[in-house]
């Protein structure tokens, strides 16, 4: 979700209106799908909901979809002049980072406002939309020192040298990745390639390596700038054709005169930014189905409008046209929402459905509860764990060999490495961070374990098992075997004990459970040497049960 | 030791005079080395009993229909223990209770009435059976308790107090006419993220925000054709309408491994599989995102959410629904509706509430489950979907900051909490 920076007076002087900080609040959250996080003084925090809208991450495009709202009128024009330059693509390109797209903003008045929202928006984009750069990457520049055609192409990392943003001294691509901080952090993205991607313009002069980092010389923009060059690079044509058109309407939006460029692919000739409206048809209908609205066809219009669409044909499938850089309308379920906005969720009238239905709680927890009950009668307490964990909880402090597990590649701390596929050691870590509570102490949980199944679609399978302990200074077998007793027969079912080894329990002190000859779990003493590991001081008698083997057929 | 008395039976006085049945058998058969069984019958009295206890310690057998002696015995217990306990001797206890078993012995019984009398007149400290049957309380004292003093601890067995909140919780929402769904803590990529038309190069699909599995990493997609209808769908929006995302769809990415990462994959589990309609379902869902852990963020949370589904449902409903959810679960006065965004539903939109005590709370996300989403899993029907923020209200109702303490491993704290 990202957060936009911005001033409360420029947001007015954007709208052409003076709007209160509290109707801005109300008209964020109504419209921009934004919330207001903070305010100080002049300067707001607002946190953009959709994920989907880059052209909402700026004071532009917020003031813009307020403006809509509170005074509609035609969809906005952004007149194109060609600007008559060419970023000439090389065939090299293509394997590299094939796509790129540029415009010229001219005549803009570089002031602090527009200079911080041009760099946020750069960043949002970069970050959010673009995944790091990855998918999306901005480049910005001073058009008056760019001489001529540019030149996309890919350039030898170690005989190719320019000075990056902000340094002194000239280096090479590939010095520029080990020294310079957006070097580092960018390498990953074009290291594994023998040649980097490069700008320069008719004269040789460098203008960046995309998606890495601009020239000191052309690259960068102050406000003695007059005139300005974009520049979009990455895969997706969607993706480079959304972004470059979000930059061109906010900067066009501060009053500079977007111009095109030509780009020349090997193959192919574009021109961008495309500001040429989009277009989708809607049947009006379905606008009244969903919203469950009674609107007239001339309060939809309205309404449309309100949101920000062009009305091409009023007829039963409407068609409707929409900014270049909202790249967010998919499906006519989506002009659905946006007239829903217009019209204002507070004024909805709402209406609880009416279906008659028989609800039913899953069988599994049924049964839980029920034992969960028994438990309690026998005076246990119930306890909760995570079902994430480490190997060394499960196995190495249980005295047991390792067991083929689910386990976690990126995790965020070793000590929920890998998902339980037994419940006693959560029982006993509990144990653990209670030995200074007073004794005796009884407890027990029913949760989910992990166990691998080949037969499963996702190779695993949920086991509900049932675990308790007792502990006190001294602790004997026999009541841990008359809480099992206690509750298989409360269950009403036959079982058997049969004595065992188990590596976690006293030998000649656990007993396997059998109910109709399988094996559904164990009771017994904990070997010391276990206690020891986890560092227990008073003995411990424990059983551990598979739910599901439980249920009586 | 026991305090019990005990005093031979008629029939033991009988066998301490004339000897045990099966010591007779032994004496007759040392002198006549074989008898027929005819004839034992006849010279020893009792002799059923005589052999029944003979054969048992394998001192006779039968051969060729004759009675023959095995092995004589030296003393023999159970006799000794007889004459001991009709001299007023102690016997051991193994011996005692063959005895009781054979109704040799009994246990001698004192009166009632002669226990009760004893005590009347005195100051007495245990109610007692015989003071109560005989009436004989009438005549004695009892003595007060210390009946202030406060009784000794004792840890009762309780609920775990989230667990039991997520019971109440479940049980009202089966009360509202919601089916419960389950499924798999480890989930295919398919149903958390796929079906539901979360585009493969979508950022909530960037490892930072979900976990993946190392072990075991590929499951199996489901059936072909809704797998091929999600990947028309993403490609190319297939027949819903829609322009999908435009990319090519990678089956290996949808059928890698992950911890389930939102209760929404129950949901497309659900509507893929013939829901009934019109239908009703939710979900309690343990659900687990790589998140820096701290007080509002844990290793594991749970989602609450669910889906109507019938044909004519819209945006009123949907509106409808979350308040009563809002009045139901958090005893909401007022409801505020505003816009917001979830890659999979469209409209949507978040319901703030305004709980009685903790002011207004943004309490639900929801929406209409978009096209690209029901359609390919073979719902034409519109799905509307929602989620609570019933963690925050079971934080609330259990006084609790720290969203990790709700998984508490205090049990101090645990005995403390009342059950109301």
């Amino acid at each position: 979700m990202p957060t936009i920076e911005l001033s409360h007076s420029d947001l007015c002087s954007l709208m052409g209106t003076v709007v209160s900080v509290k109707d801005l609040e109300e008209n964020v959250i109504m419209y921009a799908k934004g919330e207001v996080e903070e305010i100080d003084g002049d300067n707001l925090k607002i946190d953009i909901k959709d994920t989907n809208r880059p052209d909402l991450w700026s004071a532009e495009g917020i003031a813009r979809e307020i403006k809509f709202r509170l005074s509609p009128g035609k969809l906005p024009k952004y007149k194109m002049k060609k600007s008559g330059r060419k970023i000439l693509v090389s065939k090299e390109m293509k394997n590299i980072r094939p796509l790129i797209a540029a415009a010229i903003v001219k005549d803009i008045v570089i002031t602090e406002e527009l200079l911080l929202q041009m760099i946020h928006l750069q960043d949002k984009v970069d970050e959010t939309f673009g995944r790091k750069r990855k998918e999306v990457a901005i480049g910005i520049y001073d058009y008056d020192k760019v001489k001529g055609d540019i030149e996309y192409r890919a350039a030898d990392p170690n005989k190719v040298k320019f000075v990056p943003l902000e340094f002194k001294k000239e280096l090479s691509l590939k010095e520029i990745l080990n020294q310079h901080p957006k070097g580092k952090a960018y390498a990953h993205l074009i290291r594994k390639y023998p040649k980097y991607p490069l700008l320069a313009d008719s004269e040789g002069d460098i203008l960046s390596m995309p998606p890495v980092i601009n020239s000191n010389y052309s690259g960068k923009v102050e406000e003695t700038t007059k005139n300005l060059m974009i520049e979009v690079t990455g895969y997706s044509e969607k993706y480079v054709s959304t972004a470059i058109s979000v930059l061109a309407a906010a900067l066009s939006d501060r009053g500079g005169k977007p111009e095109s460029v030509e780009i020349v692919y090997p193959d192919r000739k574009v021109t961008t930014p495309n500001m040429k409206p989009k277009s989708i048809s809607i049947d009006i209908e379905l606008i009244r189905k969903i919203s469950g609205l009674d609107l007239t066809n001339n309060e939809i219009y309205d309404l449309l409008k309100k949101s920000g669409y062009g009305i091409k044909s009023k007829s039963k499938k409407t068609k409707l046209l929409y900014p270049a850089y909202r790249q967010d309308v998919m499906h006519p379920i989506d002009v659905v929402e946006d007239v829903i906005i217009s019209y204002g969720y507070g004024n909805v009238e709402v209406k609880v459905p009416e279906i008659a239905t028989t609800g039913k709680a899953d069988e599994t927890e049924v049964f839980s509860k029920r034992i969960a009950e028994v438990m309690v009668g026998l005076g246990m307490q119930e306890i909760l764990s995570y079902t994430l964990t480490n190997k060394n909880d499960l196995f190495g402090k249980m005295n047991k060999k390792e067991e083929p597990i689910a386990e976690i590649e990126n995790i965020v701390s070793s000590n929920w490495s890998v998902f339980r596929n037994w419940l006693l050691p959560s029982v006993l870590e509990f144990l653990l961070q209670n030995k200074h509570i007073e004794y005796p102490q009884e407890v027990f949980e029913i949760g989910d374990c992990v166990v691998l199944d080949n037969f499963q679609p996702t190779k695993t399978r949920n086991v509900r098992k049932l675990a308790g302990a007792i502990t006190n200074s001294t602790v004997n077998y026999e009541q841990i075997a008359s809480y099992v007793d206690a509750l298989i027969s409360a269950i009403g079912i036959k079982y058997k004990l049969r004595k065992t080894n188990h590596p976690s329990f006293v030998n000649g002190r656990c007993a396997e459970i059998f109910v109709e000859n399988k094996s559904i779990g164990f009771v017994g003493e904990i070997s010391p040497k276990v206690l020891n590991k986890w560092g227990l001081e008073k003995p411990v008698t424990a059983f551990e049960v598979d739910l599901e083997n439980l249920k009586p057929i | 030791m026991t305090m019990k008395k005990f005093k031979l039976t008629e029939e033991g006085e009988k066998y301490a005079k004339e000897g045990l049945p099966e010591k007779n058998l032994i004496e007759l058969l040392t002198k006549k080395k074989s008898l027929d069984m005819g004839k034992a019958k006849d010279s020893v009295f009792n002799f059923a009993i005589a052999f029944q206890w003979a054969k048992k310690n394998k001192w006779v057998d039968i051969k060729k229909g004759k009675l023959i002696l095995l092995r004589k015995p030296g003393k023999i217990a159970e006799q000794d223990a007889l004459q001991n306990l009709s001299n007023g001797d102690d016997i051991d206890e193994k011996t005692l209770d063959m005895l009781c078993k054979r109704r040799l012995v009994e246990e001698i019984r004192e009166d009632a009435l002669k226990k009760a009398q004893k005590l009347v007149g005195k100051d007495v400290t245990n109610l007692t059976e015989d003071l109560i049957k005989t009436g004989l309380w009438k005549d004695v004292k009892l003595k007060p308790y210390n009946v202030e003093a406060v009784g000794k601890k004792v840890f009762i067995g309780k609920r775990q107090p989230y667990n039991a909140f997520l019971s109440e919780v479940r049980q009202k929402l089966v009360e509202l006419g919601f089916r419960e769904m389950t499924g798999p803590i480890i989930e295919l990529e398919f149903w958390n993220f796929d079906a539901m038309y979360q585009g493969q190069g979508h950022p909530s699909r960037d490892w930072t925000q979900t976990y993946n599995l190392k072990e075991p990493k590929m499951g199996t997609l489901p059936d072909k054709n809704i797998v091929n209808n999600v990947k028309e769908t993403h490609e190319n929006g297939w027949k819903t309408g829609s322009t999908g995302w435009g990319y090519e769809w990678n089956p290996k990415k949808a059928a890698q491994l992950m911890p389930r990462a939102h209760g929404t994959a129950l949901s497309a589990r659900t509507l893929a599989n013939m829901p009934e309609i019109p239908g009703k379902y939710f979900a309690i869902a343990r659900c687990y995102r790589p998140d820096i852990i701290d007080a509002t963020h844990g290793v594991e949370f749970n989602q609450t959410e669910g889906i109507v589904i019938d044909k004519d449902l819209n945006f009123r409903n949907l509106l409808g629904l979350l308040k009563q959810f809002a009045v139901e679960f958090a005893s909401a006065d007022k409801v505020k509706f505003h816009a917001d965004y979830y890659p999979f539903t469209e409209p949507s939109v978040q319901l703030s509430a305004k709980h009685p005590e903790l002011g207004w709370v943004e309490f639900a996300g929801a929406g209409i489950f978009r096209p690209e989403f029901t359609q390919p899993l073979g719902v034409m029907e519109p799905v509307l979907a929602w989620g609570l923020g019933i963690d925050r209200l079971a934080m609330f109702k259990l006084d609790i900051k720290d969203i990790r303490n709700l998984f508490t491993r205090n049990l101090g704290w645990l005995r403390k909490r009342s059950v109301l």
